[in-house]
């Protein structure tokens, strides 16, 4: 005799099932900076099975990354994200290798083999050196605790499970007569949402020992929980400019977790880490020599992203320490790219306030003679063009220019 | 119940196969005679399915396969007659003046356009621009250049994928299988198998002037099609890929011409 089963009553059980997958909710418990040791040490190399063939793997990877042409090669630069990876890699300091590819984009990534790559997005929007070492340390958490061969492990775990019971149960069902595959779809979703739940926590872990490792260093740890304040800053900018709200989608099928709950945990947690009486440094005249040279290549591939809003914010949230001639410049380009009503305007009084600086940009002396020359302005704008030429004397343009000056 | 099982035979032989389709320029003539051959690094990867259906790659599997695999292309190349050139490494030119940059650059050109050759002659998305064109792609300039400094004629591009089930995803197989005779039937879970291709460069024109892809796999875990990590094994996967090279179709119009 086979058991009567209602379709209803096992869409039920299923969703039961994937509930309980779930746990009792979205958020992940803060994880206590304290509890993070490291779980590997110096000239660490692997021994497990699995975890050899995905540093094998990873190798071939790193060779790939290592001669791409994305890469910015700036020796003195490299040196410098060298310098930072040893000052806060914990015990693994001198084994990590960090490579800076040239990508418009707020992100870092680190590698299981302890190869970390980061964005040139990056190195724009944070504002000292303690907050890029905040980033580069919670990177090489996941190296010190093996998160990515963890991770592997979890997924394989899970679906070995669903394999086997989603057979089982086709099996048993099918001795008792009932389909199961509803029941199956249902626990194969609960099992993409318990992985999903074990990489927010990982990341958890990351934030914990990565406040650790920058308080460790000497850096203001504040500055970590301060980077995820900015970056909801900038996802809201954008999103009102184009009149849409923030995503959201930081929830179930999230690999993170909200940048909202980042950020209140790691203010908790860099108060736990900080001690008394010692002093933490943001060394950001530090940082700023060291990117110096790139800065304008980072602000001119973020303008023309075509996303003013997020553009502005950035621009904005960089003056907080001081306007200068550059970032006047680009702000003045967001106006003129954005080109709505009253921009040309706004543009024009951005290029002409970006000159009152001394180290405003040629191409600031450029567009302010052009914007003169439109307003009719002719005396003046022969005088920013002349200053133009002065400046960058074999700009592409610097021949049509000293031509347009003869009309002037 | 004899039908059963020779429907059960039938099912089983059906799943699983060995498939080779190769594409040529029209103009193409398998190489013959004194030609120099260079074979470029072959990409090889091989694991284990793991009783979900993840592949799992195994560093030692994927060195044996390796080293199997340049063994076989040899003694395939020492029958031909080709003066032939394998770079186990990416800096095996150096000596010619090619530097392992140069190699690795032109392995990543030749990647996106062996992904290009795969999406629109294998994948289905077909090209009205290429119709009846045989294989009409070429590295350009680069492989060119590569040829003049080498003295090479054709470069040969390798991939290679295998994987075996594991012990779980033979298990879980079997009770799949066992399933069918109280009426679940799931006799072909897959697990395992191998995809490759080979491309062949004139460096004299930059093109890519042949291409085939191996795919041999079967839906039933635990029976394997070939195993690189075995010599013969991968004296199979070569002998597959590369030893009945079809001409191209104007050459084998003008062969069947002149009666050949």
């Amino acid at each position: 005799m086979s058991v009567l089963v209602s379709r209803r009553g096992l869409l039920a059980g299923g969703g039961a099932i994937a509930a309980a997958a779930l746990g009792t909710g979205i958020a992940v418990a803060r994880i206590l900076p304290g509890a993070m040791q490291p779980l590997i040490g110096p000239g660490y190399k692997p021994t497990d099975r699995d975890e050899i063939g995905l540093w094998q793997q990873m190798e071939r990877v790193e060779e790939e990354i290592a001669g791409s042409n994305l890469l910015i090669k700036d020796p003195g630069l490299n040196d410098y994200l060298r310098d930072l990876i040893g000052n806060v890699g914990g015990p693994a300091a001198k084994d990590m290798r960090i490579y800076l590819a040239r990508i418009p984009e707020f992100n870092a990534v680190m590698f299981p083999t302890g190869f970390a790559v980061v964005f040139s997005g990056l190195l724009l929007r944070m504002r000292n050196e303690a907050q890029l070492a905040g980033v580069i340390a919670h990177e090489s958490a996941h190296f010190l605790r093996k998160h990515q061969i963890r991770q592997w492990r979890d997924v394989r775990r899970k679906t070995d499970l669903l394999a086997i019971a989603a057979m089982g149960a086709g099996v048993a069902g099918g001795a008792a007569g009932v389909y199961t595959g509803d029941l199956a779809r249902l626990a194969q979703l609960g099992t993409i949402l318990t992985m999903l739940r074990y990489n927010r926590s990982l990341e958890a872990e990351a934030d914990a020992m990565g406040v650790r490792l920058l308080a460790d260093a000497g850096y203001a740890p504040m500055e970590m929980s301060r980077t995820w304040e900015q970056l909801i800053g900038e996802l809201d900018a954008s999103a009102k400019y184009r009149r849409k709200k923030r995503d959201r989608g930081y929830s179930l099928f999230s690999t993170h977790p909200a940048p909202e709950a980042r950020m209140a945990d790691l203010k908790l947690s860099a108060s736990e880490v900080t001690i008394a009486g010692r002093s933490y440094e943001d060394h950001r005249a530090r940082y700023l020599r060291a990117i110096g040279a790139i800065r304008p290549t980072l602000l001119d591939d973020q303008v023309k992203l075509n996303d003013p809003g997020a553009s502005q914010y950035i621009i904005d949230t960089l003056a907080q320490d001081g306007w200068n001639g550059l970032l006047r410049f680009y702000e003045a380009e967001v106006w003129r790219l954005r080109n709505r009503a009253g921009d040309d305007a706004r543009a024009a009084q951005g290029y002409a306030v970006a000159v009152q600086y001394a180290d405003a940009p040629a191409d600031a002396w450029r567009w302010h003679g052009i914007m003169l020359q439109k307003a009719g302005r002719r005396a003046e704008a022969k005088y920013a063009f002349a200053h133009y030429l002065s400046v960058a004397p074999d700009a592409p343009d610097a021949p049509f220019i000293r031509q347009q000056l003869q009309f002037l | 119940m004899r039908r059963l099982i020779i429907a059960a035979t039938c099912a089983a032989a059906l799943s699983a196969c060995v498939q080779t389709k190769q594409y040529a320029d029209v103009q193409f003539a398998p190489p013959e005679g004194e030609y120099k051959l260079l074979v470029m690094r072959p990409d090889v990867s091989v694991g284990s399915v793991t009783t979900g259906g993840l592949v799992e790659p195994r560093a030692d599997w994927t060195e044996q396969s390796r080293a199997n695999l340049l063994a076989a292309l040899k003694a395939q190349q020492a029958s031909r007659g080709g003066n032939v050139l394998i770079l186990e490494k990416r800096d095996g030119l150096a000596t010619m003046g090619v530097n392992s940059d140069t190699v690795a650059e032109l392995e990543r050109l030749h990647y996106a356009v062996g992904a290009s050759i795969a999406l629109h002659r294998y994948s289905g998305a077909y090209l009205p621009t290429k119709r009846r064109k045989g294989l009409d792609w070429t590295l350009g300039q680069q492989a060119v250049d590569l040829g003049r400094r080498t003295g090479y004629d054709y470069a040969l591009f390798l991939h290679a994928e295998d994987s075996f089930a594991s012990t779980g995803r033979v298990a879980l197989q079997v009770l799949g299988a066992a399933g069918c005779i109280v009426g679940f039937c799931a006799p072909n879970i897959g697990g395992g198998g191998q995809f490759a291709y080979a491309s062949l460069v004139d460096l004299r024109t930059g093109e890519v002037v042949w291409f085939n892809v191996l795919q041999a796999g079967t839906q039933i875990a635990g029976i394997s099609m070939g195993d690189i990590r075995k010599p013969e094994g991968a004296a199979q996967m070569v002998d597959r890929l590369l030893n009945r090279m079809k001409p191209g179709r104007e050459v084998q119009r003008a062969m069947k011409a002149s009666g050949q």
